[in-house]
């Protein structure tokens, strides 16, 4: 199924005279979409300007329609993002606290609000930990409750910078299982782990702040990994 | 001293958040502004252990409060006993502990939500004059759940600390300490500027 458009027109980005990225051109509209590449390769920095937490020095993007520059407030309203350490994603004390406050301020009235908790709680299993202190969940848990948090407002993209870099094998493999083929949002997954990159739908490397190569999965990561080896 | 909040069903539990804040306010400006009263402090502190018991929290969650405040006692005391009789320093001190663990009171038994509601709504008239209250309220709320954070941090320099055989000094402990600080609000305020928080 296609999803809206992610398009970067020659984009650059420098900060204080390094730059991040370099004249990035791509579209995509494909459902899962993975990033790699080394540290430092810029696959961050154009992860995170998909939701306008970095804005462009040059050219033009578009996400979903919509300018980052200009749209912010509405861009954060249809993309979310999820970090690589969840302890800095939670706001409020407990978990079903911290997935309310997504909706603050959306005009929901208390009783859709506690709906919406209690049905994306559900989803994910976090309903017994719902007053729960949220810094007390284990570090699966607590990705979970950022997946929560994120996933009540309904965004109809999903940034994730590399979500599963602090968790163990298992939780890995469950967040990996969430992200990839359950949700129905557009999702792009900035990763280091190149089982997870295999299973999306296309392919983005970034070298050096470049966007080398873009494609089938098998080939990039195959590429890449025999590069590496 | 900020505590989280603890589930219950007492009478001040159910208070409503705006109106508890406001007592806790007169309480405090009672106890400030009649220190010279011989009878406040005694009255305050009855005021105090009495709110303890009603909301079902019990005299071992107050003194593990007034516990929890025992640097701050000594630092007051010390310093004051330099400058003021003994019994000035202590009704001082006294004072202090009374009021901080009524604010406790006050956030152990009501949820953030509603506190962050109530602040909204009590300064919303002050957004002419440039004041944020959804900010104001933020603040609050990121205040007493931030806590847990740097107590978790401060738990892991020393951890560090211990493990390289290192003596643990506040020398040795309150840079990295602001440090790690430091990069969890500048990674916080990148999250919650990802959640739409302008």
């Amino acid at each position: 199924m296609e999803h809206p458009e992610i398009v970067f027109d020659s984009v650059s980005v420098d900060f204080g005279g390094r730059t991040a990225l370099r004249d990035v051109s791509v579209s995509l509209d494909q459902r899962r979409i993975g990033v790699i590449g080394s540290n430092g390769s810029g696959k961050s920095t154009f992860a995170r300007m998909l939701n306008g937490l970095v804005l462009p020095s040059s050219g033009a993007v578009r996400v979903h329609g919509l300018d980052p520059a200009r749209q912010s407030k509405l861009l954060r309203r249809r993309v979310g993002f999820i970090f690589s350490n969840p302890d800095v994603q939670i706001v409020m004390p407990t978990v079903a606290e911290d997935v309310a406050f997504s909706l603050r301020g959306r005009g929901f009235t208390a009783a859709e609000a506690g709906a919406r908790v209690s049905a994306v709680l559900d989803r994910f299993g976090l309903t017994t930990h719902s007053e729960a202190p949220a810094h007390s969940l284990s570090g699966g848990q607590k990705q979970l409750l950022a997946l929560c948090s994120i996933l009540v407002g309904e965004p109809g993209l999903l940034v994730a910078d590399e979500p599963t870099a602090l968790l163990d094998a298992v939780n890995s493999r469950r967040i990996a299982d969430h992200l990839l083929d359950e949700l129905p949002q557009q999702l792009v997954l900035v990763t280091h782990d190149l089982r997870m990159a295999a299973r999306c739908d296309v392919v983005l490397r970034f070298d050096a702040g470049r966007l080398v190569e873009s494609g089938a999965p098998g080939d990039v990561v195959g590429r890449y990994e025999r590069e590496h080896a | 001293m900020i505590a989280l909040y603890r589930p219950g069903a007492s009478a001040i539990h159910r208070a409503p958040a705006g109106p508890k804040v406001l007592v806790f306010i007169a309480i405090t400006l009672a106890i400030t502004l009649s220190a010279h009263s011989a009878w406040m402090l005694p009255a305050a502190a009855v005021l105090v252990v009495a709110g303890y018991l009603i909301a079902g929290l019990g005299l071992g969650e107050l003194a593990a409060q007034v516990v929890a405040l025992r640097w701050l006692i000594v630092v007051m005391l010390v310093t004051q006993l330099v400058f003021l009789p003994a019994l000035v320093a202590l009704a001082n001190t006294g004072r202090v502990v009374v009021v901080i663990a009524l604010a406790a009171l006050v956030t152990l038994t009501t949820r953030v939500p509603a506190l962050l509601d109530a602040t909204e709504r009590t300064l919303a008239p002050l957004r002419r004059f440039g004041v944020n209250p959804a900010g104001v309220g933020l603040l609050l709320a990121m205040t007493i759940t931030t806590i847990p954070v740097i107590a978790g941090l401060a738990g892991s320099i020393r951890e560090a600390q211990r493990a390289r055989g290192v003596p643990v000094r506040a020398t040795t402990f309150v840079v990295p300490l602001l440090v790690l600080s430091l990069k969890h609000s500048d990674d916080l305020a990148d999250a919650l500027a990802a959640r739409g928080v302008e």
